[in-house]
């Protein structure tokens, strides 16, 4: 069955909520669940059970179902990832410990490095050596392979990495080893860092395949036991999972492959966020997703999110391309305090969702982000305080005083202002990182905001920032599991080739990435993907010789030549400049590393626009004091359900949705599109 | 008055910009030092050049700073307009050691007006691989003299009114041996001054002029507070420590650095008399230097969430005898001061506050940055040389390289906890050379890098262990100049824990190659290596912490079982034959 043809089933597993977005005949449904985190398959077929009810589709109909999972991230979090074997080259099975050196932080003299993933008396040597173009220094001990292999098998070791020096230049030492340990009886799952990422710098080789040697046989139960479950019920589809660059594989190609799923769920959100973005003709937009304890941002340039190979996730700078997602502590549960020297600080500590802020009403007593915002009649009292408690606007006041304001010589109301003013200035901070650290001016994008609590923030941070637009989705809530259906299959492939630019042979070139290709295209014939749908992308990362940062460019299309390869270095001094401010033609260039990227391309799915009924007037649910940089106006409260395409209004302005709530600032005006997205035009820019 | 709340909006705003400039210095500097080790610094100050905001990635650096934007100042007297720059390097006028550049901005609320009213200055530091002298890499282990060690730039217009001063540059780049790099770094620098510039422009127009500087204090004013309230928990005292420097490579031994902390109410007074005097070796570590290892070692002890600026420092005084190694005269020799000599001075000032209270501190880590340098031609027909950067002007066939690094070691064992396995300690915190990037651009093979195990000291908490790297020179003579400590005095223990293990270096013939010591090296010396050579540094271990009888019968299994320590060890420290919780 063409995907296009039956229903289209994402499914996004948060830490709350497990989030469904169907298309079922060109229309689009949206289900939440509660997760079940010690078994989340179980709340992923809940989830399905309901949404089937609720849309009306049948197990049976569904041609597509994507998926973004934590199973691999919350291992890495809470460290409990499989027993791994790891073997290095002889002289060197500290690298993995050892890591680069630095220390976690300057001055805390608590702070601690990151667990190894595989503890000392799990690293193995073997005697073997390559120099760095791969040339054999040293054969590789047989034998010594050979009893360490019988180790391993007595051992029951779960899983084994293997990382040899220079593996990326020649991995015939690295596949040996493998086939020995294969003959000896070993049935451990083995990662090859030859095979996992195959790029220079051993440490950080080795730590992702350690990673991935340690994940997969948690992966491999977590989707072996999904992939049960949803074929009992009689779905036929193929099961593909979201990985951290944005793009989706199949659950097979994600068993051998989950350290590639670490960032699954937000990639997916900044997913979602630059499709609807594009959709309102966006293509350059800052993401940024505000939750109850944290918020991500990342930046989306020309419709294609910044991708990076150093994120770091928990402890650990993972290797592998992955969207440049920024976290920082700071969300609508965050708690306000009082330091020691008498300044007024928001975070990092969250009452998270349980208890949660005081106007939650679930026993929570610390002011918090949502408190201010109610305090400042932002947020609805009657329609959000409707806990088990009886919670009222003066216990929040009262709190706001006894636990601020009073500390401050300030009023309720001015202590709550200032938690914002404090809580913007944190998040500015946050915003800048991925944007002018990066080397783009904010002014040029547009802020998409989503999350419970984004939008709330969303306005004025742009107000600051100088950044034109705000675009607050419609489908703010469920964004990661809406870009799960849109999002292109993906495989990245690529080599480390360190060499002066006038040493590099274009058949060398023509070679590497003739092998990268039959990989790829071996991958998407295999998943079905059609002939006209199937691209490949080259890019180059090139260095000036000594630096030891690199840039990425594309190569051109067509064979390899001479002339290709100057136009790649061309393009190197281009971008050279245009990021750091200068370039040097003079100056000698380095080859580093070549990838490629395989698309399978996804047609999206026709998604019908919201009805438009009734005129904006319609949509304003009341009138009440709402406060802005200290000064209270009458502001119009409307309904977001109730607003129709194409509606327009003046801030100030708060628009209440399921989800989110929307605070237009005085100056501002606010437009609904046609595909139901609230723009707003904040007057900045330039 | 400023408010609680706008003066945490503004103090974000200043620790966000000494970070951006930082972001933007690693991100358009050219050489690896920078790019990749990150010897970098920035910081923000107001107009009377007090500093507002940091944002370091070496300690060594957090303290020295206003020393240079204080004699950028003072050399120029109200003679800086938009769009100049001050350069320095000269640790007698400012500076810390040569290798570092400084390069101080003023910053003006109305850059076009006829009067310009100065609102602030940006300053940054960064270490150059380069700035000439004896030795390639400008760490002469040998240098007897300031001069020796490199071109001395006191503070001297780089830009003037936006536009680069092309005499000063081109005098600077002439004694350089990799001028290229320089020049890329340099203009790195400037960006990152330019960052500062902007942003301060955006708070002036936000703020105006006169709540933003009200707003500089203020922010000065709240570490001050916060300082003093940390201080105010120490009793009253004065507590003394001393330790000794192994030697300044010229013969002369256990040179003595002493301190006495005086904690009077909610200031502390620290005096390094008896410490040794000034001295030929390049060991001396003039004043700036001895402050940052002071301030960092009081920031560690106090709250390290106190933002590091102006304000942290007031409570703090320092006294260091004239034409000692903690505050040497000129020509003193003082590359190794801000290296080594950094490092014994944040050990004795730590030591004298753990004396009183040894929860606050840890054992002495490894006390060093062991710098190694190689240099020499590369054989190989084209080479991937860093230092060279491609616009060397040596022009004898193959291309000239510089390859310089520091080691890790121990970090000292902690009042909660075991210390830190091979990592950098105290001043210096940055990130090794990765061994496949070292092997493809040096003509130089890493035959080894590992824990040393045994080598942390015995205690409730055990020290941190030293690393070994061995590098084998191929196909050239190289040469290899060393600068180390802690090769003869091991770093201590504290509160009944044992010293950690004294770092060596050995070298070896190819064939002699192994695990045997080799032929021992002189912890600060320059020599030539034949090809085949192999050299083996060996770092320090760190002291424990606590009495090694207290130590958990679990955590010393664990040790055993990791190869950390060995029975021998555990025989000697813990007398126990075979710990019983899962030895194996």
């Amino acid at each position: 069955m063409n995907p296009a043809d039956g229903t289209r089933v994402g499914v996004d597993v948060g830490g709350t909520f497990t989030d469904i977005v169907t298309v079922h005949d060109d229309r689009v449904n949206v289900t939440k669940t509660p997760s079940t985190p010690d078994a989340p398959e179980t709340g992923v077929v809940n989830g399905l059970e309901k949404s089937a009810d609720d849309a009306g589709f049948e197990f049976g109909d569904v041609a597509f179902l994507s998926h973004g999972t934590t199973v691999a991230t919350n291992a890495v979090l809470e460290g409990t990832w499989a027993d791994t074997t790891l073997v290095t080259t002889e002289g060197f099975r500290d690298v993995l410990e050892i890591a680069r050196q630095n220390r976690p932080d300057i001055y805390d003299f608590d702070a601690e490095k990151p667990a190894p993933i595989v503890p000392r008396d799990r690293r193995f040597e073997v005697p073997e050596r390559l120099d760095e173009r791969g040339n054999v220094l040293r054969d590789l001990d047989e034998d010594a392979v050979r009893e360490l292999a019988a180790d391993v098998a007595d051992s029951g070791a779960e899983s084994v990495a293997v990382s040899l020096l220079f593996a990326f230049e020649n991995d015939d030492h690295e596949r040996r080893v493998a086939e020995l340990f294969r003959e000896e009886g070993v049935d451990a799952s083995l990662s090859l860092s030859s095979d996992v990422l195959p790029e220079i710098r051993e440490y950080e080789r080795t730590l992702t395949t350690s990673l991935n040697a340690s994940l997969k046989p948690v992966m491999d139960r977590y989707i072996g036991s999904l992939d049960e479950r949803v074929r009992e019920r009689g779905v036929g589809a193929e099961l593909k999972i979201m990985q951290s660059n944005g793009g989706l594989i199949t659950a097979e190609a994600a068993r051998g492959r989950p350290v590639n799923t670490l960032l699954s769920g937000p990639a997916a959100g900044v997913q979602g966020a630059t499709f609807v973005a594009q959709r309102s003709g966006v293509e350059d937009v800052i993401t940024m997703d505000m939750g109850g304890t944290s918020c991500d941002v990342s930046l989306v340039e020309g419709g294609d999110p910044l991708i990076s190979t150093d994120v770091t996730v928990g402890d650990y700078a993972v290797g592998v391309p992955m969207i440049d997602i920024h976290t920082v502590g700071s969300g609508g549960g965050s708690i306000a305090w009082v330091d020691k020297g008498g300044a007024l600080r928001v975070g990092p500590r969250s009452a998270g969702a349980d208890p949660g802020p005081i106007s939650y009403g679930r026993g929570g007593t610390e002011p918090t982000t949502t408190d201010a915002h109610l305090l400042l009649g932002r947020l609805d009292p009657d329609r959000f305080l409707s806990g088990e408690l009886d919670v009222a606007v003066d216990d929040v006041r009262t709190a706001f005083e006894a636990k601020l304001g009073d500390e401050l010589g300030m009023s309720a109301a001015e202590a709550a202002q200032g938690v914002l003013d404090v809580a913007n200035a944190n998040m500015q901070r946050a915003l800048r990182v991925v944007s002018v650290e990066r080397g783009y001016d904010p002014r040029d994008f547009a802020l998409v905001a989503f999350g419970g609590a984004g939008p709330l923030h969303a306005c004025r941070l742009a107000d600051d920032l100088d950044i034109p637009k705000v675009v607050v989705p419609q489908t703010a809530g469920v964004l990661s599991a809406l870009g799960l259906l849109i999002s292109d299959v993906l495989y990245d492939y690529s080599v480390s080739r360190v060499r002066r630019i006038e040493e590099v042979s274009p058949r060398d070139v023509r070679d590497v990435f003739a092998d990268l290709h039959d990989s790829g295209a071996q991958r998407l014939a295999d998943e079905e993907v059609p002939e006209d749908a199937r691209f490949y992308e080259r890019t180059a990362d090139l260095r000036y010789a000594g630096q030891s940062f690199e840039i990425s460019v594309p190569v051109p299309d067509g064979e390899i030549d001479e002339h290709a390869i100057d136009t790649v270095v061309e393009r190197f001094h281009e971008r050279h400049e245009q990021r750091y401010g200068h370039a040097d033609r003079n100056e000698p260039v380095e080859l580093v590393t070549l990838r490629l990227r395989a698309r399978g391309g996804v047609d999206t799915p026709a998604l019908e626009p919201p009805a438009s009924e009734g005129s904006v007037e319609d949509a304003v649910r009341e009138e009440r004091a709402v406060t802005y940089g200290g000064d209270a106006r009458e502001t119009r409260i409307y309904d977001r359900a109730e607003l129709p395409a194409d509606a327009s209004f003046d801030g100030p302005a708060v628009v209440e949705g399921a989800e989110s709530t929307v605070v237009v600032h005085p100056g501002q005006t606010a437009d609904v599109d046609e595909h139901g997205n609230l723009v707003v035009d904040t007057g900045g820019g330039r | 008055m400023v408010d609680s709340v706008t003066l945490e909006v503004i103090r974000n705003g200043c620790a966000a910009i000494a970070e951006e400039m930082n972001a933007n210095l690693v991100r358009t500097g050219y050489s690896p030092n920078i790019k990749e080790r990150r010897d970098c610094s920035c910081a923000l100050f107001d107009a009377d050049g007090e500093m507002v905001s940091q944002a370091e990635n070496m300690p060594v650096h957090l303290g020295a700073m206003p020393f240079s934007v204080k004699a950028a100042v003072e050399t120029f007297e109200g003679d800086l307009g938009p769009g100049d720059a001050v350069l320095l390097n000269d640790p007698f006028h400012g500076g810390a050691h040569l290798p570092d550049l400084t390069l101080v901005s003023p910053v003006f609320a109305d850059p076009e007006s006829e009067d310009p009213t100065l609102v602030a200055y940006a300053a940054n530091r960064a270490h150059h691989a380069d700035v000439g002298g004896s030795t390639a890499g400008s760490v002469a282990a040998d240098s007897t003299e300031i001069y020796q060690e490199g071109l001395r730039i006191p503070p001297v217009k780089l830009f003037e009114d936006g536009e680069v001063a092309d005499d000063v540059m081109e005098m600077i780049l002439l004694n350089v041996r990799t001028p290229g790099e320089r020049r890329g770094d340099l203009r790195a620098q400037e960006a990152a001054n330019e960052t500062a510039r902007e942003r301060v422009h955006e708070l002036v127009d936000r703020y105006g002029v006169e709540e933003l500087s009200e707003a500089f204090d203020e922010v000065q004013d709240y570490s001050e507070r916060r300082m003093r309230a940390e201080l105010e928990e120490f009793p009253d005292g004065t507590y003394s420590f001393e330790d000794v420097l192994d030697d300044d490579g010229r013969g002369n031994t256990d040179l003595r650095v002493c301190a006495s902390v005086t904690v009077d109410g909610d200031s502390v007074h620290v005096d390094f008399d008896g410490t040794a005097d000034q001295t030929e070796g390049p060991v001396n570590a003039v004043l700036a230097v001895t402050s940052s290892a002071t301030y960092y070692a009081i920031r560690c002890v106090t709250d390290p969430d106190i933002p590091p600026n102006h304000g942290c420092y007031r409570p703090i005084d320092i006294d260091a005898p004239e034409g000692s190694i903690a505050n040497p005269k000129p020509p003193a020799a003082v590359v190794g001061g801000n290296l080594e000599t950094s490092q014994r001075v944040t050990d004795v000032v730590l030591g004298a506050f753990g004396t009183e209270a040894p929860e606050r501190v840890t054992a002495a880590g490894q006390g060093t940055m062991n710098n190694i340098t190689f240099g020499g031609t590369d054989p190989r027909d084209v080479s991937a040389s860093a230092a060279s950067g491609g616009s060397s002007d040596s022009s004898d066939g193959g291309s000239p390289y510089a390859f310089y690094e520091t080691q890790g070691g121990g970090f000292g064992g902690r009042p909660n906890g075991d210390g830190l396995d091979g990592v950098h300690v105290h001043m210096s915190n940055t990130m090794n050379t990765p061994v496949e990037v070292l092997e493809t651009a040096y003509p130089l093979r890493v035959r080894r890098y590992a824990y040393r195990p045994d080598s942390g000291g015995a205690g409730e908490h055990r020290g941190g262990l030293g690393l070994r790297r061995d590098i084998q020179v191929r196909g050239h003579v190289a040469r290899f100049s060393l600068l180390a400590d802690r090769q003869q005095h091991r770093p201590y223990g504290i509160a009944g824990g044992e010293p950690g293990a004294c770092g060596a270096a050995y070298v070896y013939d190819d064939e002699a190659y192994g695990d045997d010591a080799g032929e021992r090296l002189p912890q600060k010396s320059v020599r030539d290596l034949d090809p085949g050579t192999v050299v083996s540094v060996r770092t320090p271990g760190a002291g424990g912490f606590g009495d090694p009888a207290d130590r958990d019968t679990e955590a010393i299994a664990r040790d055993l079982d990791l190869g950390k320590v060995t029975e021998g060890y555990v025989r000697e420290y813990h007398g126990l034959d075979a710990p019983d919780a899962g030895g194996r």
